[in-house]
C-alpha cells in the first residue's frame, strides 16, 4: 500500500521506441519477461503506478506505422494491434460490419481513454471485463502473434487463459486482429451492465446469429466479467442453434447461459447479481440481434 | 425569492468574479503552490487496522531523506476540527502515531528533493508490528464486552476521560411522555436504517505546503475551509504564537466538509518543514486521500413514530448509533445536531432521543455536505411517507400538516442553538412541485406491471444557515469582514471566508455593491490570509451567504456612514449625513450622493479622491459579526425514476427541485448548487459506499476510484426535465433577505429517490445505497414469497 | 534509465527539454513548465481532470509519458486564452452559464468540450453527455456544463451563418 503512488511512475526502466515490428520483436527477444509493451498506456501505466508490474524495459510500439491500420478485404477486416479504439469507433467499416464491436468500443471508458488505448492493448491486458473481447469472440476473430521465430494465429476465444493471462509466449507480440465477414442475414449485439455511464462491466455480453428461414444458426454468445476469462456460453448457443427464436426459447437460453458462467462476488457486484442479470441481458441481446436482421437484413 | 427588480446587483445573473481565472487555468489552488527549494513529502500509512508498531527509518535517513517518526512530533492530543467550545471538544488525535487505529493512519513521514526520491525513502522505512489487534469494523461488535479497546482514554477539553466499550460520546434527550404518546397513537411504525459510508471525492486531494519562516513561524498553503481554525490548531500543536502562523487563502477544489477540519496532512507538512528547515510540499494521491481523514458518518438509526387518525404526529423515539471510525472529528456536536435535524423536520409531539458515537477501526468520519442531515432526513422522510400511507393521507398533505415552519421554534443545530422561524416557503414549494411533476397522477405503489416501472417520490428537508442563536451555546460561529475604499472609489473586500465554488464571495460582492451603489466590477475580493483577516469560524453549515454576507453588509454600511460624513464636507450644505441619499448612476458607473429636492450632489469617486487629496484619511471598516439566528433553508424535491425490474437498474427521469433560500443573490450559481446537490445526493442514494475487507480492515477498493463510482454526465436526467424552482420568500434576518443553500440542496435527495423507487415497485429500502443488486434481490424475494403464498393458497383449496 | 531530450509544440510554441522516460506529461507540464491549469485528480484515468489536447485530441496527461509527445502538438488550458480579452466562446459560455463552481474540473471539461465542438459543431444533448462522460464534476451536477456547451455551439453556428465558408474555427 505504501508503494502505490499515482502521481508518478516510481519505476525505473529502459525505454525503446522501435520503428518496425522486427525491431520490436528483437527487443522482446532480448529482454524477455523483463520487457513490457507500451501501447495506449491506459492499463500498463496504471499497473505500474499500482506496482503490479515493474518492467525493466518498456517497448513503445505506438511509433510503428505497420501496426496502425484498418483494412477491409473480401474475407474480413484486418486491424493493426496498435490501432487506437477511437479510430475503430470512427471507422465506417467497423460500424457497418461489426456493430456489436462498435457499440462495445463506443461505451468503453471515456473519449480520452479511447484516444489513447489500442485494441491490442485491450486484449493483451486480459481483463475478464475487457469490452472488446466478447464481440471479437462472437465474430470469430483471430489474433496474429509474432516473434522473432515466426508468426501464428489463434482464435480470440483461445487467447485468454486467466485474469491478466494470455496464450502469448515469451517473446511474442500481438500484431493483428482479423475479423471475418459475417454471413448475410447475421445479426449481432452488445450489452453492458455497469454502475455508471463510465465504468467497467459488471457483466457484458455479445451475441451473433444468422437467420435461415425462421431459425437461428451460427449462434454465438460470449460473456465478460463472469468468469476468469471472457467466455462462450456454448450450451446456451446449442439450445438456440437451428431453432426458431421464440420468446420462450430466448428466455430459456438466457437461463442456460446464467448456469454456465462462473461469476464471483467482488467490489463491483455480486455473483448472485451477475447470474440474474446474465439471464436478462443474454435474452435482450439476442432480441436486439434478431431485430437487426429483421430490419436491416445484414450484419 | 426572485430578487429581480427589487435590487440592482443582488439577484443579477452575471458571470462569477473568479470565472476568468478558473476558465483559463490561472486560479492557484493549494495543489499548485510551488516554492523554490521545496522538498516533497510522503506519508507512511499504517497497513494495519489496529496495531502497535515500531518504526525503523535508519535506511531512509541514510538515503538523505528527512524523516519524521512518532517520536519527532509534539506529544499533543487534539481534535482537528475546532467548532465546539473547548470544554466540549474531545481530543484523540496525534500528528503521527505508533499506535495506528485504521488502515491508512499516518505513522511516519519522509521528505526528499523529489517525489520519486521521497517515494524510495518511504519504501525504505521499516514498520514492524509489536502487537496487532483484531479490527473492529462494526459499531455493535465494537461495543460488545471483550472487544479490543480502540482508545483507553481521550481528552475532553483539558481533562482525561476513560473510554468505555469503545463509546466515544453519547447524548440523550427527551421531551414529553413518549411511551404514553405512542400507546395512544392510532398508527405506530418502527423502522431501522443503515446508511452508507460515503467519500467526499472532492476534486482536489488534500495537500499542504509549509514554509518555515525566519521568525520561528510558518506560512502554510493548504486545502482548508477555514484559514483561522487551521492557524489556531497549528499554533496549539506546535506551540507557535498565532501571530507567527500565516495560513494563506488559496482556491479550494471542492470542500463538501472534507476540509472542515485541519487535514492531518497539514500538520505533517508543518512538522516536516520545521525539521527540514525548508519548505515541504505534502500532496496526497487520490488513493491516499480516500483512506486519509474524511468520509461521512455511517449511521445506524431506529425510528419509532406514531400518529393519530386526524393526521397529526403524536410521538417519536429516535435512536442513532454512529460509526465514527478511529478518531473524533466532532461527533459530539453531531449527536446534538442529528437530534436537531430530527426534531426540526416535524412536530413529533413527545420525543425521546438516544445518540451514541462509537469508535471502529475505519477511516474517521467528518461532515459531508449536511453533517448527518442527509442520513437523518432519509430515515425521517421514509417513515413519514409510510405513516401517510398507513393513514391513507396524501404524503404531501401529511407533510404540510406536520412540518416545522413559520413561527415555530427551530433548533436545527441542536438543543443549544434555538430560534424562531421567520421565513418559510415550504407550502409553496410542495404545491408548485406537486403540480409540475404531476403528483396527482402518479402511479400507485406496486400497481404497475411490466419490466420498466416508473414512480414519483417526494421528500423535503432543510439546513440551517449557520449555527447562530440568541444564546452563545456550545458552538462557535461568527464571521468578520474588512472593507476599504480606494482612492478612486473602488473598494477592496478582505475576508477569511473561503468560497469552495458555490459563489459565496460573489454573493458578498453583490451585497457590498448593493449597499454602496457601485458596480460589481468596483468590488475587489482580496485573496489574503489568516493574519490580515478578521476571524471567521469556517465555511460550513451553509453559513457563507447568511453570516458572512451579513458581516460584509455591515462593513459596507459602516463604510457608507463614513462616505456620507465626508460627502457632507464636500457638498458644503447645512445638513448632517443622515439627510444624504445614495443611488447608483448607470452612466457614471458610480454611486451618486445627493440631497433630496436639491441639485447638490457628488459621487463616491469624488469623495474618495478628495479624502485622499485633502488628507482626510482612508475610509474603511472592520466588522466582527455573530448571527443571532440560523434560519432554515427549505428544500422539497420531487423525483421520477424508472426501475428496470429485470436488472434492478434505476434511472432518474424527471426532477423538480424546489428551494427556499430567501432572496436569491446568485441565480445561476444557486441553481447550480441545487442541481449539484441533487446529483451528489443521487450518487449517495444509489451508488456510493466504501466497504471494508473484514479480515484486513482495509478499504476494499484500496482507495482507487475505479471502485468508487460517482454520477457522470451520462447518468443525470435530460436537462429540460430537471427543473429548479425557488420560493418567493424573504428572510428578515438575512442580508437582503437571503439564507443559505449548500447543504439543503442535497439533504432530501436520498429520501425522495427511495420514495420514488417505492412508488415504482412497491418495495421500501432501509439500507443505502439502493443498488441494482439490492433492488433485484428484493424483487426476487417478493416473487418467491408470492409464489409460496400462492402455493399455500393452492394447497388449501385442494 | 537515461534522460532524453524532447521537443514539442506547446500551446503554439516549440519547447525543448530533457526528461526521464518515466516522467509523466502531467508532471512535466505542472512542475517543469509551471502550467498548473492541468489538474491531478486520480492519476488512473477515471476523472478527466488532467485532460490535454494531443494533436487536437483529448488525452489524459496522467497516463502519457512525456517522451511520447516528442514532435507533437500539446494544448493545455493555458493555450486557449490568457485572460478576459481573448476567452474562447466556450470559456465565456462556461462562465456565463454558471458551469464553473470550484473550478478544478473546468480546464479538463473545457478542453474536452473544445475537441467535441471541433469534431461536431452542433452536437445534441446526448452527444455532449456521451463525449464528456469521462470528466467528473462534483459541484454542478453537469446541467450547467451541458448548457454551456450547447450555448457555445449555437453561438458558433449563429456567428457562422452570415459568412458562407467560415468553417468550424477552434482547436
Amino acid at each position: 500500500m505504501n508503494r502505490f503512488n499515482t502521481h508518478i511512475i516510481p519505476v525505473a526502466f529502459e525505454y525503446h521506441e522501435p520503428r518496425t515490428i522486427r525491431e520490436a520483436l528483437e527487443l522482446l527477444a532480448r529482454w524477455g519477461e523483463d520487457a513490457k509493451i507500451l501501447a495506449g498506456g491506459t492499463d500498463l501505466l496504471v499497473q505500474m503506478k499500482m506496482r503490479r508490474v515493474e518492467p525493466k524495459c518498456l517497448i513503445n510500439i505506438k511509433g510503428i506505422p505497420e501496426l496502425d491500420y484498418i483494412r477491409e478485404g473480401p474475407t474480413g477486416v484486418r486491424i493493426g494491434a496498435a490501432t487506437r479504439l477511437r479510430r475503430l469507433e470512427r471507422s465506417g467499416a467497423i460500424k457497418r460490419l461489426f456493430p456489436a464491436l462498435h457499440r462495445a468500443i463506443r461505451w468503453m471508458a471515456s473519449v480520452q481513454v479511447r484516444n489513447m488505448a489500442t485494441i491490442g492493448g485491450n486484449l493483451c491486458n486480459a481483463s475478464p471485463a475487457a469490452d472488446t473481447a466478447p464481440p471479437l469472440i462472437v465474430y470469430g476473430a483471430r489474433v496474429k502473434l509474432a516473434s522473432v521465430s515466426g508468426e501464428r494465429t489463434l482464435p480470440v476465444e483461445d487467447f485468454f487463459t486467466g485474469p491478466g493471462q494470455t496464450a502469448m509466449r515469451p517473446g511474442e507480440m500481438l500484431t493483428e486482429i482479423w475479423i471475418p465477414r459475417q454471413p448475410e442475414v447475421t445479426g449481432s449485439a452488445f450489452i453492458k451492465v455497469a454502475r455508471t455511464a463510465m465504468d467497467l462491466a459488471k457483466v457484458n455480453v455479445a451475441v451473433a446469429l444468422t437467420l435461415k428461414g425462421w431459425s437461428a444458426f451460427n449462434v454465438r454468445i460470449a460473456l465478460g466479467s463472469v468468469a476468469p476469462t471472457p467466455m462462450r456460453a456454448r450450451e446456451a448457443e446449442a439450445a438456440l442453434e437451428g431453432r426458431p427464436p421464440t420468446e420462450d426459447l430466448l428466455r430459456r437460453v438466457g437461463e442456460i447461459a446464467s448456469e454456465e458462467i462462473r461469476p464471483i462476488t467482488d467490489v463491483r457486484s455480486t455473483a448472485e447479481y451477475r447470474r440474474e442479470v446474465t439471464k436478462v441481458i443474454v435474452a435482450d441481446a439476442l432480441r436486439e440481434a434478431l431485430g437487426m436482421v429483421r430490419v436491416g437484413g445484414v450484419a | 425569492m426572485s430578487a429581480e427588480g427589487r435590487f440592482r446587483f443582488v439577484g443579477v445573473r452575471v458571470g462569477r468574479k473568479d470565472g476568468v481565472l478558473k476558465a483559463t487555468g490561472r486560479a492557484t489552488y493549494a495543489y499548485d503552490v510551488w516554492l523554490p527549494g521545496m522538498l516533497h513529502g510522503r506519508i507512511l500509512k499504517s497497513p494495519y487496522a489496529h496495531a502497535e508498531v515500531r518504526v525503523d527509518a535508519t535506511e531512509a535517513e541514510r538515503m538523505g531523506a528527512v524523516v519524521l517518526t512518532p517520536r519527532d512530533v509534539p506529544d499533543v492530543l487534539f481534535n482537528p476540527r475546532l467548532v465546539s467550545v473547548e470544554e466540549d471538544t474531545f481530543k484523540d488525535w496525534r500528528v503521527l502515531t505508533d499506535h495506528p487505529r485504521y488502515v491508512g493512519e499516518p505513522v511516519a513521514a519522509v521528505a526528499a528533493a523529489s517525489e520519486e526520491a521521497a517515494q524510495r525513502a518511504l519504501e525504505a522505512v521499516r514498520l514492524e508490528p509489536v502487537r496487532v489487534y483484531r479490527p473492529l469494523l462494526d459499531p455493535f461488535e465494537a461495543t460488545r464486552p471483550g472487544s479490543p479497546a480502540i482508545h483507553e482514554r481521550v481528552m475532553r477539553g483539558g481533562a482525561w476521560v476513560d473510554v468505555e466499550d469503545n463509546v466515544a460520546c453519547t447524548l440523550e434527550y427527551s421531551e414529553g411522555d413518549v411511551d404514553r404518546a405512542l400507546s395512544e397513537a392510532d398508527v405506530v411504525i418502527e423502522r431501522r436504517f443503515h446508511t452508507n459510508r460515503r467519500y467526499h471525492l472532492q476534486p482536489e486531494p488534500k495537500v499542504a505546503v509549509s514554509r518555515p519562516d525566519p521568525d520561528g513561524g510558518v506560512t502554510v498553503w493548504t486545502t482548508t475551509q477555514t484559514v483561522h481554525n487551521t492557524k489556531i490548531l497549528i499554533s496549539q500543536v506546535f506551540g507557535i504564537p498565532q501571530s507567527k502562523v500565516r495560513v494563506k487563502k488559496v482556491f479550494l477544489g471542492g470542500g463538501f466538509g472534507s476540509s472542515i477540519h485541519t487535514n492531518l496532512v497539514t500538520l505533517v507538512a508543518v512538522a516536516l518543514s520545521r525539521k527540514a528547515r525548508r519548505p515541504v510540499r505534502m500532496a496526497l494521491t487520490r488513493e491516499e486521500d480516500m483512506m486519509h481523514d474524511h468520509v461521512s458518518f455511517e449511521m445506524h438509526m431506529r425510528i419509532r413514530a406514531g400518529a393519530k387518525r386526524n393526521g397529526r404526529l403524536s410521538g417519536a423515539e429516535f435512536e442513532n448509533v454512529m460509526d465514527i471510525g478511529a478518531h473524533q472529528i466532532q461527533p459530539y456536536p453531531l449527536l446534538g445536531t442529528a437530534l436537531g435535524w430530527f426534531v426540526s423536520l416535524y412536530k413529533w409531539g413527545a420525543i425521546r432521543y438516544f445518540g451514541r458515537a462509537v469508535y471502529t477501526n475505519k477511516v474517521p468520519s467528518c461532515a459531508l455536505r449536511g453533517y448527518g442531515n442527509p442520513q437523518v432526513t432519509w430515515a425521517v422522510e421514509t417513515v413519514v411517507d409510510e405513516l401517510a400511507e398507513e393513514l391513507e393521507m396524501d404524503p404531501v398533505e401529511f407533510r404540510l400538516k406536520n412540518y416545522v415552519g413559520k413561527g415555530d421554534l427551530f433548533w436545527g443545530q441542536g438543543p443549544t442553538v434555538k430560534s424562531i422561524i421567520r421565513s418559510d416557503g415550504v407550502p409553496e414549494l410542495m404545491r408548485r412541485g406537486a403540480e409540475l411533476i404531476g403528483w396527482r397522477n402518479r402511479p400507485r405503489p406496486g400497481e404497475q406491471t411490466g419490466r420498466y416501472r416508473r414512480g414519483i417520490g417526494v421528500a423535503r428537508g432543510f439546513h440551517t444557515s449557520g449555527a447562530g442563536g440568541p444564546l452563545s451555546g456550545s458552538v462557535i460561529d461568527y464571521s468578520g469582514a474588512f472593507l476599504k475604499v480606494n482612492e478612486d472609489g473602488s473598494v477592496d473586500y478582505v475576508t477569511a471566508l473561503q468560497d469552495h465554488g458555490g459563489g459565496t464571495l460573489d454573493a458578498h460582492a453583490k451585497i457590498i455593491a448593493e449597499e454602496l451603489c457601485i458596480p460589481l466590477e468596483k468590488v475587489n475580493v482580496v485573496w489574503s490570509d489568516s493574519s490580515t483577516t478578521v476571524y471567521d469560524v469556517c465555511t460550513h453549515a451553509s453559513r457563507g451567504v447568511y453570516v458572512g454576507g451579513e458581516a460584509a453588509r455591515r462593513a459596507a454600511r459602516e463604510v457608507k456612514r463614513k462616505i456620507l460624513e465626508y460627502a457632507v464636507r464636500i457638498l458644503n450644505v447645512a445638513v448632517g449625513p443622515e439627510a444624504l441619499r445614495m443611488r447608483y448612476d448607470e452612466e457614471l458607473k458610480d454611486a451618486v450622493i445627493y440631497v433630496e429636492g436639491s441639485d447638490a450632489q457628488t459621487t463616491l469617486s469624488e469623495v474618495a479622491r478628495t479624502a485622499w487629496q485633502r488628507n482626510w484619511g482612508s475610509i474603511s471598516a472592520s466588522v466582527s459579526f455573530r448571527a443571532t439566528a440560523a434560519p432554515p433553508s427549505f428544500t422539497a424535491y420531487f423525483v421520477e425514476v424508472e426501475v428496470d425490474t429485470e436488472t434492478g437498474r434505476v434511472r432518474p427521469v424527471r426532477v423538480v427541485a424546489g428551494a427556499d433560500i430567501g432572496t436569491v443573490i446568485n441565480p445561476e450559481l444557486a441553481e447550480g448548487q441545487v442541481q449539484g446537490g441533487f446529483v451528489m445526493g443521487w450518487g449517495w442514494a444509489v451508488l456510493e459506499d466504501t466497504p471494508y475487507n473484514p479480515e484486513t480492515g482495509a478499504l476494499e477498493n484500496m482507495g482507487f476510484i475505479t471502485d468508487y463510482k460517482v454520477p457522470t454526465a451520462g447518468d443525470i436526467p435530460p436537462i429540460e426535465d430537471f427543473r429548479v424552482i425557488f420560493a418567493d420568500t424573504y428572510e428578515p434576518t438575512g442580508p437582503f433577505g437571503a439564507k443559505g443553500i449548500g447543504e439543503a440542496a442535497s439533504n432530501p435527495v436520498a429520501a425522495a429517490v427511495a420514495n420514488a423507487i417505492y412508488d415504482a415497485i412497491g418495495i421500501r429500502f432501509y439500507e443505502l445505497p439502493i443498488t441494482p443488486e439490492r433492488i433485484l434481490r428484493a424483487l426476487r424475494e417478493r416473487e418467491r414469497q408470492g409464489r409460496e403464498s400462492a402455493q399455500e393458497r393452492g394447497g388449501g383449496l385442494s | 534509465m537515461e534522460p532524453r531530450v524532447i521537443r514539442f509544440r506547446l500551446n503554439g510554441e516549440w519547447v525543448r527539454l530533457s526528461v526521464m522516460p518515466n516522467e509523466l506529461l502531467i508532471n512535466v507540464l505542472r512542475e517543469k513548465l509551471h502550467l498548473t491549469g492541468t489538474k491531478y485528480w486520480c492519476g488512473i484515468g477515471e476523472c478527466g481532470g488532467c485532460t490535454v489536447l494531443l494533436d487536437g485530441e483529448p488525452v489524459l496527461s496522467c497516463l502519457t509519458l512525456a517522451v511520447d509527445v516528442d514532435g507533437r502538438k500539446v494544448t493545455t488550458i493555458e493555450g486557449l486564452a490568457t485572460g478576459e480579452d481573448d476567452l474562447t466562446p466556450l470559456q465565456r459560455a462556461f462562465i456565463e452559464e454558471g458551469a464553473i463552481q470550484c473550478g478544478f474540473c473546468t480546464p479538463g471539461f473545457i478542453l474536452t468540450a473544445q475537441a467535441l465542438l471541433r469534431e461536431n459543431p452542433n452536437p445534441t444533448e446526448e452527444e455532449i453527455r456521451e463525449y464528456v462522460r469521462g470528466n467528473l464534476c462534483r459541484c454542478t451536477g453537469y446541467v450547467s456544463i451541458i448548457r454551456a456547451v450547447k450555448r457555445a455551439a449555437s453561438e458558433a453556428v449563429k456567428s457562422r451563418r452570415p459568412g458562407p465558408a467560415a468553417g468550424a474555427a477552434s482547436g
